[in-house]
Order: structure tokens, then C-alpha cells, then sequence
């Protein structure tokens, strides 16, 4: 810094200096002056991509997040794994209906010269591909047919290598921590946006109005943060949503008659289809229960700055009181509300797996990080790094979001505007 | 002043009352009460064991009548009995509150005095090094679920090192001297328990105080305070504190609605014999009089703090008043 | 600076404390490994207890030590047979000591229970008839809230055979073969609770409030058997001590201490650490006692884990009413297609058995034998045959579909059960392969019991256990007349919606068939019709695991609903 103290800014410089820059810009200069924040929110991006490229990392990497391999549980990260008997089966079988003259002649053939002993002969195929790799790859060879390179192939694919392991059925664990990122990412945003926006309006209106709204909206954040948690998901949980929408169909059927009460009918199923209907409630749950923090940290916050000079010179000034909470509130508020909300981010990770407890969460085969470190607790003395892996994704989202707080926290403030 | 807190007493006690009976009409809205869920357990119990069972608990009446019974029974000052127990809810609840209420003030103080100090000194020198690894710290005790974090302790104390005992609330069996050799023993009880529950309150409170402290500390009257020569530890703790309180108030505050909840997955851990526990049993074995008295203490306290929240607001910033 | 020093002064506490410990903690350690002797035993459970009143206590804990404490007149041992324990023998129509008699057109039965002559209760007083019509009393009181009613009140009458005090005739309402079955009717001490059922019986919940067994739970004449209760603390363990008086072989072990640890990750930690020497039945599930039994091979600890296959019968019901699932071939076909002996020897390591229908093989009614009932082995291309005879065609997704609609069901189960919700993800993925998409639905226990099942409200596949005992009927799960619906009131447990006239007739003449053999034969036939019309999906019939010390002698696990602690005093540690 100290050399650049004596050289006279160019014209460009000047320039930059000497107009006014937006409030977003002045924010976004200063935002990039933390590291880790900048470090923080790159790690979330990084995330997301991999929330919405998982097919495509699926694809890519040839390994299916689905297939199982039940004789081949917990294996240590860095294992190679033999494909089960299921799975070689249904390659074979696939093989057969896609060549079936191609497969007669290399069934015949493997009869022929006695490479296998099925029990029956048209088992020869399917006891070929069981036979150990080295041995299947000799069997193949022996033959003549034009499939030889795609059957060896598929010897080949037999085999799959796992960075971190598998789960408890076999499972490629990374695979399935690239899944998860779906839908513990999703939570975190979720939750952090509803927080934000819900915990804003309800604690500035408390605050800055005072009197019988603050009481009437502080008395129901004190009831739901009072409220029995448990009973009232176990409640959630037994509600048909399916029943609560048929009562909106028949209401679309008297309103817009048989096809719109069809169309209505057709919507409900196309929601509910795969099992969705939980993720709606968990979204509910998320949204419900995650902002009274944050409207109790505004409300403070704002009762203190209600009171203060600058308010009442922009009241005197006219303004009207949009613009106050709004433009000279907000920013004040911005530091609890920050920390609240990315510290919120991994308590809904969390919250979101305990939710699967009591059939809330997602389903199953669906993972989550959340779901895969909760289901490994039992096993930490004989599958460690079925734990240690989400722990440390979440870990790393935490960290990213609360260090993007922090860097926000300081490009927001007033107090630290540099202009 | 004193208007204001009777009516925000009086508020309370209304909450209270519609609290409760949202409660009650959620115990009785969960399906398959425990007297049906007999039936998938035992293959002797018939339907009509069932009807009769439900019957004699009256569970089959409407809410609002069982509602109305429990109120006037209470107002008789007769708090019930357990209904999975059998025995009256004051002998019940008794001892397992006292055991939750000093592990859960233990570790809630515990998190005060580690957490705030911790985030007052990252504030002071904010991005160091030090700053930098308080917070990795606190990263981690967030993201640590307060179960994997117990098992480990006790997997490292109890079982590796045999240092302290893996679960339990004194030495079963036990008889003491004299009240040292008590204490002592069920300290060494209590220490994994704490460390566990408060670890992540400890990153919490101190991610709030340095937030909020920093903010403080930018304000234009600590730069007066500095420029007038006052020294340091006066500048720290008389105007960047004290502006710095509103935040902490509030969390701390809330922290109390989650003593009983909190407490749970803690004091199964630990096979430690709170009221968490024995509310979680209540509630998933319909034991109404048990659930609905711990329902109304979790509330009254949740409602009690934040009122003494909003009059510390007061004491901390003399600018709020409460007409 | 003033925090440093607050944290030093904690460390040096932590320091203090742990250090004094260290000590006693070897010392424990030490023993918990070798050095057990029959002072003392401590045993870990993880489910909750409540007083011990015979009658009202549900539990599963405390039926687990009500054992210890209290007997009754037969019980079933580890070999699955029923054995007197109170009664010097047990009633037969054989032998002449039972008989049916016909009382105003009604066909009754009359029992003769003789009472051992040194049943006494902890207190001296001898067990007489009338502690058993005492229980029987209090049980039919409409003030008492009495789980099994049906156990009592199914004894009309106790009268004193030659004005033996011990030589009782039972008057049952019903001539039925399994009269004798008296497994949980338990006596009540007369001399104690008689006062208390005369003062407070005529108040609703009046005798279980004011009940010594609530008031005075370390009374020793409230107990018969070889141990009496010396301390109990609801929520965190139970003592017991030896019953002097006891009517059997005196109990070596001097102290039992059954601690709760309600979290059953941490029972290793606390076996280990020496907090308990034992975990019960009641303790580990199955994937922990296998991982648990890994360690000890490998570490050389001196436990040893015990697997015993239980009467818990683990399923999925079909509800018949779905359209795709009428068809018997679909149901045939996801019975062929899911590969039982795999998922047993790779999730349980071969601990727990496939099933092959509802009666376990601890069962004496079980049979596996092809000739009696239909066995499904695992066949996929037999599965695939089937679908595609039923019309079932695969589509573009691999997925089956006939008229535009996909081979699509929902299977739900019990959310947090970490068993289930693998077995389901397994066989998921089994159906997909023979072109069956299941998705999975899961709710609490609470919904999926109070709601889901009760009411027929799963779609197409529920999947759960019934907890069976030895020779109990089916006849609540089977019969036709026991398919839940609205009309009445939602009772019966033929949540499957099954109606086969002859099995329901078949079951009816079953209760009153007094030849072994001819019963064998009904069930056998049932079961045929089970398996052949596929209503219900067997997958596996569960183990018990419960991990000992290598020096306890005379411990058994016995698989069904009388635990190991029947034989309490034989347990021996030296």
C-alpha cells in the first residue's frame, strides 16, 4: 500500500473515484476484499453445480448411485468391488435380448467345447459370466464370435472402483454424497432465504411499529418457539395431503366442470408422484420453524434503532416508513440477521435428517448428507468414514456460508462504507 | 414501567391457556394412541380391549371435555397421576427436572462464560489468526450433531481412556459419607454430558458476540471515546459492549426454549435421567398429565425469558421504553 | 485474560476428577472383563420401565423383570415347551385333571391347578388359590385399567378342591384347548392388596394408584419369585436381591442391577467401560451385536454374543383391494422375484432366517415341507414369466406397463427403523430389476399403526412384524371376518383385506380342537392356502441378541414372549 501512496492516480482512477458508485457496487468491491468469504461463496457455487450436475457426474463417471452390492458393505474408501451375481445376470440378459442370434451361436459354441456345465443349456451364458474375470476373459477368447471385444467389456465393467467406499448396501458412497448435495444444499438455501425474509418483515414490522402488533406478532413467535416440536410433526406427518387436495379437485370439478376438476385431479397426482408429497411437507416444516430467531434478533435490534438520531431526522425529513425500515434499518440489522441465518444453514441440514426419522424428510433410496451421517452413527467403530465424509461436507458448508456472512456483514454495514 | 410487566404477565397466562389447549388437542390429534399400539405387540390383546382400554382413560371423549376436566383438576391443584407410571406427576417429574435443570443451566452457563469471552477476543482483532481459528472451531461445533460428538467422548473418555464414567447420573448403588464425596461423584457424572450439550451453544454465543461486537466497535462514538483518551478496557466494555448486548440478549434468551429438547438427545447419550426423557416418553406414550405440565413449564419459561429479554433491552439500551 | 484463567481453573478440575477416577475405573474395567463374581451383576436394557403390578404392567421391560420377581402357574421354556413353574403339574384332559362340562347348553371347561406346597411369597405367606381369585377379581373390576383382560376373565370361577388351600378348580367361560396356556396370569399376595382393592377398588384407577406395587414397591411379600426388589428408580434402574423364601434352587447371583441406557449406540461404550456386564434382549439391534461380535473376535474381549430366532415374523401385507395387485400372478410375481436368502446372508449374516409364511420355525405348528405349503425360491426369470403372462409388458424406462399404466406401488413402513428402511431399499431395487417400480412411503410408527395400517390406508404394500407367541391362532390376521372396516369399527388385523371361506372355516373349528394332531393338520392347511394365494409377502423371522459375559453359566435366550430371566436362578458367574 505504501508505495502506492505517492503516485498520482491515472485519469481512469480518477474517474472511478470521482463518480458516485451504487450501493451494490460499493457492497461488491468491499465484499471482494474478504478472502474467505470470497472463498465461501465460490465452495457454494461449487456445490450447487454439483447439486445440479449429478446425473451428469453420474454419467461421467459411469458409476449408477442406485446398484447395489449387498456381499460388498462398508468397504474402506480406495476399494475395488466385483459386480453381484444380480447384476452380471441382468448384463447377460440384456446382452441376449439385444443379439439373440449373436448369443444362440456363442451359447452353442461354449457348449461345444465344454468351457461351462450349466444344468441347463441355456444357462451357458449366464454360468459363462459368473465365472471369475481372468477365467471369463480366457472362456471368451476360445470362442469365435463378433461380440468378443463388448464381452470383455462387460467382464471388464464388472469390476468398480470406489474413491470413498461403500454404505450399508453396497452403495458407491460418492456417488451418493454427489446426490445428497441435491437436497442438503437445497435445505440450507431453503432455509436460509425463508429465514431471512419471513424473520426480516415480522421482526422490523414488531419492532419499528411497537404497541399492539409487536404484541400480537412477538406472543405467536413466542408460541411456536414454545411449541412441542414432536407432536406437532408427528400430527404433519399423519396428514393426507392427498385428501386435503382432493377437497381443492372437487372444488375446481363444481367451478370449471369435469375437465377442470380432471386437470385438477391430473395436477394433484403429478405432485404427489415418486413420493414427493414429503418434501413438501418438510419444506413446510423448514419454513415454519426456522425465523423466529431471526424476527426476535430484527426486533431487538430495531427497538434499540427506532430510537436514534438519524431515524427521527429522516422521519422529520418526510420519509415515509418503507423507506426507513427499508433503506436506513435494514442495513443496521444486518449483522444479527447474517450471523443467525448462515448459523441456521447447518441446523437445517441436521434438522432435515432428524425430520426422516418420523417419515418427513425425503425417502428412501433418496440420500441426504444429513440422512447418510445420521444412519452411520451406529456404525462408527466399524465404518468410520461412513460418518466422517458428510460430517466434513457439512462442516464445509457451514463454513463457507458463515464466512460469506461475515464478508457480507462488512460490506453491508454503513459504518464500514468506504466511500 | 410496572404497568407494562403486568400486562405482559397477564399476555403470558393467556398464551399459556391457548397454548395448552393447542397442545392437548395435538397430543389427542397424534393417531394410533398407545392402547391401539398395544395390539401390533401382543397378539392376546383384542379390539375389545382396546374400545375398553380407551374408554376407561376416556380417551374417546371429545377434546375440549377432556380439556375442560384436566383445567378444573389443575385448578384444584392436583397436578395428576402418570398414566404409564402410576405414580402422582409431582413425584414424577420432581427429581428429573432438578436433574435436567442443573445440566442444562450448567452447560448453558458454561457456553455463556467460553462463548462470549471467545467472541469478544475474535472481534477485537477480527480476521488474525487467531480470529480465523476460534471461528473454525465453532464451524465445527455447529456442525457436529450433539450425538456424534457424545459418542465420541465417550468412546475416547470412557471406553479408551476409562477416565469418567460412560453414562448414568451417580455410581449406582453408591452410599455417600458426606455430601463432598456426593457432589464429587456425581460431578464426574456430569462433565461429558455438559461438554457435549454446550459445545455447539458455545459456537453460537460466540459467533453472536463477535458479530455484534464488531459492529460496536465500528460505531462513531468508540472512535470519540478512543480520540478522548479513555482507556481501552473502557472503551471495550462500557460503550462497545454494551452496544453490542441487544443480540446476546436475545439469543441467550431464546436458548432457553430449547432446554427440555435440547436436553434429550443429550440425557439418552448419557442413560442420564432427565425430564427430556421422561417428557419424549410422555408425549409418544400419550401420558397427558405428564406432557401437558412439562408442555406448560417449557412455554411459561420460553414466554418468561423473553419478557426479562425486552426489560434488559431496556437496562442495556436506556433509548427503548415500553409504554 | 479472566477467561484463561476461568478455563485453567476448569481444566484442573477435569484433571482432578478424572484422576481419582482412573483408578476405580480399572479397577472396574478389570473386572468387567475377568473378574466378575457373583456379587454382582449389572445388566443393560434400553427401553423404559414402570412399577411391577402384574396385572396393569405393559412393558416390555418390565415383563422382562417381572420374571425375576414374580412366577406363574406355566411358562414356556427355551425349548419352546410349556412347563409348570407355581403349579406342580399342568392339566390335561389325558390324564383326567381337565375336563368339558356343559353348563345350561353351554360347552365349559373345568381345570385343576394344584399349587407347589413351598410357594410362598417373599414375606412367608404361603400362594394359595386365592391369590389367583383375588387377581381374577381385581382384573374384571371395570375400575381397573387391565391390559389382557381376557387372560383373567377367562376364569369364571376358583373354588378349593377338598379344602386344599393349593388344590384350586378353574371354571373356564370356554372349552378351549388352550386352557392351559396361562403364561401371564399372574397371582396377587391377598394378604397385601386385598385391603387396597376393598378401600380404593370402587374409584376409577383407584387400585392401580394406591397399589403397594406403586406405594410400597420393595414390599417383599409382593413377590413369589427368586429375587425380591430392593431399590427401584423409575428411569434409571431397578436392584434385586435374592428371595430367601423362594420355592426353588436359591439364587446365586447376590445383586442384579438392571440399568436403563435408553441409547442403544452407547450400550457398547458401557459394557466396555463396565457400567453394565450384560446387555439384554432388550438392547442391541441386530447390525450392532454382529459388528459388536466382529470386535470381540478381533480384539479378543471376553463377551460372546448370543443369537436366538425369535416369534417375530417380519412381512409385507398386500392390500388385496389394489387393481394390479387382484391378480394373483403380480402378487406370485414379486414374491419370486425377491431374493430372500441373499438379503438374510448379506444384511444379518445368516442370523435371522427367511420366512416362508406366518408361523416361525420357533413354532411347534412350523413346516417348511414342499408337499404342506408353496415355497417360493428366489427365480427372477420365473417372476418376469409371470408378469408377462399377467399382460405386464416392459416399457421404454424398463419399467412394466398393460393398458398405459405403470407396474407401480408404494411399499410403506415404519420411518427410523434402520432395519426396514434397508430391506426396503433392497428389495426396491430387486423389483426394478424384473421391471416393478416401488417407491417408499414411511411414517412414524404412531400414523403407520394408529392409521395407516389400522385403516387399510396403504395403497399397495405395508411392511411390519407381528409379534407371535407359540401356538396362537391366526385368526385375527386371517379370517375374513377380521378385515378392518369403517362398519366395524376398524377392528381385526386382516389389514391384507383376505377373504378364503374355507380358511375362515377352518380357523373357527380350530379353537375348540382338543387333538394335537388334528390341529396341526387345520393349521397346515391354512397355511397352504397362505402361500399359495401370496396375500402377504414373507421376508424373514427375526433373532434375539443379547451379548454376556464368557463366564455366565445358565443363561439361554428363548426367543419368545418369556424372556431368559424365567431361569434367573440358575444364572451362576463363578
Amino acid at each position: 500500500m505504501s508505495e502506492t501512496v505517492n503516485t498520482p492516480p491515472s485519469a481512469a482512477e480518477l474517474k472511478s473515484i470521482e463518480t458516485s458508485q451504487t450501493f451494490f457496487q460499493i457492497v461488491y468491491t468491499q465484499f471482494k476484499e474478504h478472502k474467505a468469504a470470497v472463498f465461501g461463496a465460490y465452495l457454494i457455487v461449487f456445490f450447487m453445480l454439483v447439486a445440479i450436475l449429478a446425473p451428469v457426474i453420474e454419467y461421467a463417471t459411469g458409476t449408477d448411485s442406485d446398484s447395489q452390492n449387498v456381499f460388498n458393505r462398508y468397504k474402506p474408501p480406495f476399494s475395488k468391488i466385483i459386480a453381484p451375481q444380480d447384476a452380471r445376470e441382468q448384463a447377460i440378459q440384456n446382452f441376449v435380448r439385444q443379439n439373440p442370434e449373436e448369443a444362440a451361436k456363442i451359447q452353442t459354441s461354449l457348449l461345444e467345447k465344454n468351457l461351462v456345465q450349466p444344468v441347463r443349456p441355456e444357462d451357458a451364458l449366464y454360468d459363462w459370466v459368473n465365472l471369475e474375470e481372468a477365467k471369463a476373459i480366457e472362456t471368451i477368447k476360445a470362442i469365435d464370435t463378433g461380440k468378443k471385444a463388448e464381452l470383455v467389456k462387460m467382464v471388464h465393467n464388472f469390476k468398480s472402483f470406489h474413491l470413498f467406499g461403500t454404505d450399508e448396501l453396497g452403495r458407491d458412497v460418492l456417488m451418493r454424497l454427489v446426490y445428497g448435495t441435491r437436497v442438503s444444499i437445497g435445505v440450507g438455501v431453503l432455509v436460509a432465504i425463508a429465514s431471512a425474509l419471513i424473520g426480516l418483515i415480522i421482526g422490523s414490522l414488531a419492532g419499528y411499529y411497537g404497541g399492539v402488533i409487536d404484541t400480537v406478532l412477538m406472543r405467536v413467535t413466542d408460541s411456536l418457539l414454545s411449541l412441542p416440536i414432536l407432536p406437532v410433526l408427528v400430527v404433519i406427518a399423519a396428514i393426507d395431503l392427498k385428501k386435503v387436495l382432493g377437497g381443492l379437485v372437487s372444488v375446481a370439478e363444481s367451478l370449471f366442470g369435469a375437465t377442470g376438476g380432471n386437470l385438477a385431479q391430473e395436477m394433484v397426482n403429478n405432485i404427489f408422484s415418486g413420493g414427493k408429497e414429503s418434501i413438501y411437507k418438510l419444506v413446510f416444516i423448514l419454513c415454519l420453524f426456522s425465523w423466529m430467531t431471526v424476527a426476535r434478533l430484527i426486533r431487538g435490534s430495531i427497538l434499540s434503532l427506532r430510537e436514534r438520531e438519524f431515524i427521527l431526522a429522516s422521519k422529520t425529513l418526510g420519509a415515509t416508513d418503507l423507506t426507513i425500515i427499508v433503506r436506513h434499518m435494514f442495513p443496521n440489522v444486518v449483522a444479527p440477521l447474517l450471523v443467525s441465518v448462515t448459523l441456521g444453514v447447518g441446523d437445517s441440514i441436521l434438522f432435515e435428517a432428524a425430520l426422516s426419522y418420523l417419515g418427513l424428510g425425503i425417502q428412501p433410496p433418496m440420500p441426504s448428507w444429513g440422512n447418510m451421517l445420521f444412519n452411520a452413527q451406529e456404525l462408527i467403530y466399524q465404518a468410520p468414514f461412513l460418518a466422517v465424509l458428510p460430517g466434513i461436507l457439512i462442516f464445509l458448508v457451514v463454513v463457507s456460508f458463515n464466512f460469506l456472512g461475515d464478508g457480507l456483514q462488512d460490506a453491508i454495514d454503513p459504518k464500514t462504507v468506504r466511500r | 414501567m410496572t404497568t407494562y410487566i403486568l400486562r405482559r404477565i397477564l399476555q403470558t397466562l393467556m398464551v399459556i391457556v391457548i397454548l395448552s389447549y393447542v397442545c392437548f388437542s395435538l397430543m389427542t390429534l397424534m393417531p394410533g394412541d398407545p392402547i391401539e399400539l398395544m395390539i401390533s405387540a401382543n397378539p392376546k390383546i383384542t379390539q375389545e380391549d382396546v374400545v375398553r382400554l380407551r374408554a376407561f382413560y376416556g380417551l374417546d371423549q371429545p377434546t375440549y371435555v377432556r380439556y375442560f376436566n384436566w383445567v378444573s383438576e389443575i385448578a384444584k391443584g392436583d397436578l395428576g397421576y402418570s398414566r404409564t407410571y402410576r405414580i402422582p406427576v409431582t413425584e414424577m417429574m420432581g427429581p428429573s427436572l432438578k436433574a435436567t435443570f442443573v445440566l442444562s443451566m450448567g452447560s448453558l452457563l458454561f457456553a455463556i462464560m467460553v462463548g462470549i469471552p471467545l467472541g469478544i477476543y475474535c472481534a477485537l482483532k477480527p480476521n488474525s489468526k487467531m480470529d480465523y481459528l476460534v471461528n473454525i472451531f465453532n464451524f465445527g461445533g455447529i456442525s457436529i450433531p450433539s450425538f456424534f460428538l457424545g459418542i465420541v467422548l465417550i468412546i475416547i473418555f470412557s471406553v479408551g481412556l476409562g477416565w469418567l464414567p460412560a453414562g448414568g447420573y451417580q455410581t449406582t448403588g453408591m452410599h455417600y459419607n458426606n455430601i463432598f464425596e456426593e457432589l464429587l461423584d456425581k460431578a464426574k457424572y456430569l462433565i461429558l454430558p455438559i461438554l457435549s450439550l454446550s459445545v455447539q451453544s458455545i459456537g453460537r454465543f460466540s459467533r453472536f458476540s463477535r458479530s455484534a461486537m464488531v459492529e460496536a466497535m465500528r460505531n462513531d462514538f468508540i472512535r470519540t471515546a478512543r480520540a478522548k483518551g479513555m482507556s481501552e478496557q473502557v472503551v471495550i466494555w462500557k460503550h462497545g459492549f454494551r452496544n453490542a448486548l441487544i443480540p446476546l440478549i436475545t439469543i441467550v434468551a431464546i436458548s432457553f426454549s430449547s432446554v427440555f429438547s435440547g436436553a434429550l438427545i443429550t440425557e439418552s447419550l448419557f442413560a442420564y435421567p432427565g425430564v427430556g426423557r421422561l417428557i419424549y416418553t410422555s408425549i409418544i406414550g400419550n401420558d397427558f398429565n405428564v406432557a401437558m405440565i412439562s408442555f406448560i413449564i417449557s412455554i411459561a419459561m420460553v414466554l418468561l425469558m423473553n419478557l426479562v429479554a425486552d426489560l434488559l433491552y431496556g437496562a442495556a439500551d436506556p433509548r427503548i421504553s415500553y409504554k | 485474560m479472566k477467561n484463561l484463567t476461568g478455563l485453567l481453573v476448569v481444566a484442573m478440575l477435569v484433571a482432578a476428577c478424572t484422576k481419582k477416577d482412573a483408578g476405580q475405573t480399572a479397577d472396574v474395567q478389570a473386572q468387567g472383563e475377568a473378574k466378575l463374581t457373583n456379587n454382582e451383576l449389572k445388566i443393560g436394557i434400553s427401553q423404559e420401565f414402570e412399577n411391577f403390578n402384574p396385572l396393569i404392567a405393559s412393558m416390555l421391560a418390565t415383563t422382562y423383570m417381572q420374571r425375576m420377581v414374580n412366577r406363574t402357574l406355566v411358562v414356556i421354556d427355551a425349548d419352546g415347551k410349556w412347563v409348570p413353574q407355581l403349579a406342580k403339574s399342568i392339566p390335561s384332559i389325558e390324564n383326567g385333571t381337565a375336563k368339558v362340562i356343559k353348563v345350561g347348553g353351554k360347552e365349559k371347561l373345568q381345570a385343576t391347578w394344584e399349587l407347589l406346597d413351598n410357594a410362598v411369597w417373599g414375606d412367608g405367606t404361603p400362594v394359595v388359590c386365592d391369590d389367583f381369585a383375588l387377581a381374577v377379581k381385581i382384573a374384571s373390576s371395570p375400575n381397573v385399567g387391565v391390559g389382557e383382560k381376557e387372560v383373567y376373565t377367562q376364569v369364571e370361577k376358583i373354588e378349593l378342591v377338598d379344602k386344599n388351600p393349593k388344590k384350586c378348580l378353574f371354571t373356564y367361560d370356554k372349552a378351549k384347548w388352550d386352557f392351559y396356556m396361562m403364561g401371564t396370569f399372574y397371582p396377587l399376595p391377598k394378604a397385601l392388596e386385598e385391603a387396597v382393592f376393598k378401600k380404593h377398588g370402587t374409584q376409577k384407577e383407584g387400585y392401580e394408584k394406591n397399589s403397594l406395587y406403586s406405594k410400597d414397591p420393595t414390599n417383599v411379600g409382593l413377590f413369589n419369585g427368586p429375587y425380591l426388589i430392593s431399590e427401584i428408580q423409575l428411569g434409571d434402574h431397578v436392584t434385586f436381591v435374592p428371595n430367601p423364601k423362594f420355592y426353588g434352587e436359591q439364587a446365586k447371583i447376590k445383586k442384579i442391577i438392571v440399568k436403563l441406557i435408553p441409547n442403544t449406540g452407547t450400550l457398547e461404550a458401557n459394557l466396555r467401560s463396565g457400567t453394565i456386564d450384560l446387555i439384554s434382549t432388550l438392547g442391541l439391534a441386530l447390525d450392532q451385536a454382529l459388528a459388536f461380535e466382529k470386535k470381540i473376535k478381533s480384539e479378543g474381549l471376553g463377551y460372546q454374543v448370543l443369537f436366538q430366532p425369535s416369534t417375530v415374523y417380519e412381512h409385507i401385507d398386500l392390500n388385496l383391494d389394489n387393481a394390479f395387485l387382484k391378480d394373483v400372478r403380480v402378487r406370485k410375481a414379486l414374491n419370486f422375484a425377491i431374493n430372500k436368502e441373499d438379503l438374510t446372508n448379506a444384511l444379518f449374516e445368516g442370523k435371522q432366517q427367511p420366512a416362508i409364511h406366518s408361523i416361525t420355525p420357533r413354532d411347534p405348528w412350523f413346516t417348511a415341507d414342499p408337499a404342506k405349503v408353496t415355497i417360493y425360491k428366489y427365480n427372477k426369470r420365473e417372476a418376469e414369466r409371470l408378469l408377462d403372462e399377467a399382460g405386464w409388458k416392459p416399457g421404454a424406462d424398463g419399467i412394466r406397463v398393460k393398458d398405459g399404466k405403470r407396474l407401480s406401488f408404494t411399499v410403506m413402513t415404519t420411518a427410523g427403523n434402520k432395519t426396514r428402511e434397508l430391506v426396503q431399499v433392497y428389495l426396491q431395487n430387486q423389483w426394478k430389476q424384473v421391471g416393478i417400480e416401488v417407491n417408499a412411503k414411511n411414517e412414524p410408527a404412531r400414523v403407520f399403526f394408529g392409521e395407516t395400517t389400522k385403516k387399510r390406508a396403504f395403497d399397495s404394500m405395508a411392511l411390519f412384524a407381528w409379534v407371535s407367541s407359540p401356538e396362537n391362532t391366526p385368526k385375527s390376521t386371517f379370517s375374513s371376518k377380521n378385515i378392518p372396516t369403517a362398519k366395524n369399527g376398524w377392528s381385526g388385523q386382516n389389514y391384507m383385506g383376505w377373504s378364503n371361506a374355507a380358511v375362515d372355516k377352518t380357523l373357527e373349528a380350530l379353537d375348540t380342537e382338543m387333538k394335537n394332531e388334528k390341529r396341526i393338520e387345520m393349521v397346515h392347511e391354512v397355511l397352504k392356502a397362505y402361500t399359495d394365494e401370496v396375500p402377504v409377502l414373507p421376508l424373514y423371522y427375526r433373532s434375539d441378541v443379547a451379548v454376556i459375559p464368557n463366564q455366565l453359566k445358565g443363561y439361554r435366550l428363548t426367543g419368545h414372549q418369556f424372556p431368559e430371566t424365567n431361569v434367573v436362578e440358575l444364572w451362576n458367574l463363578e
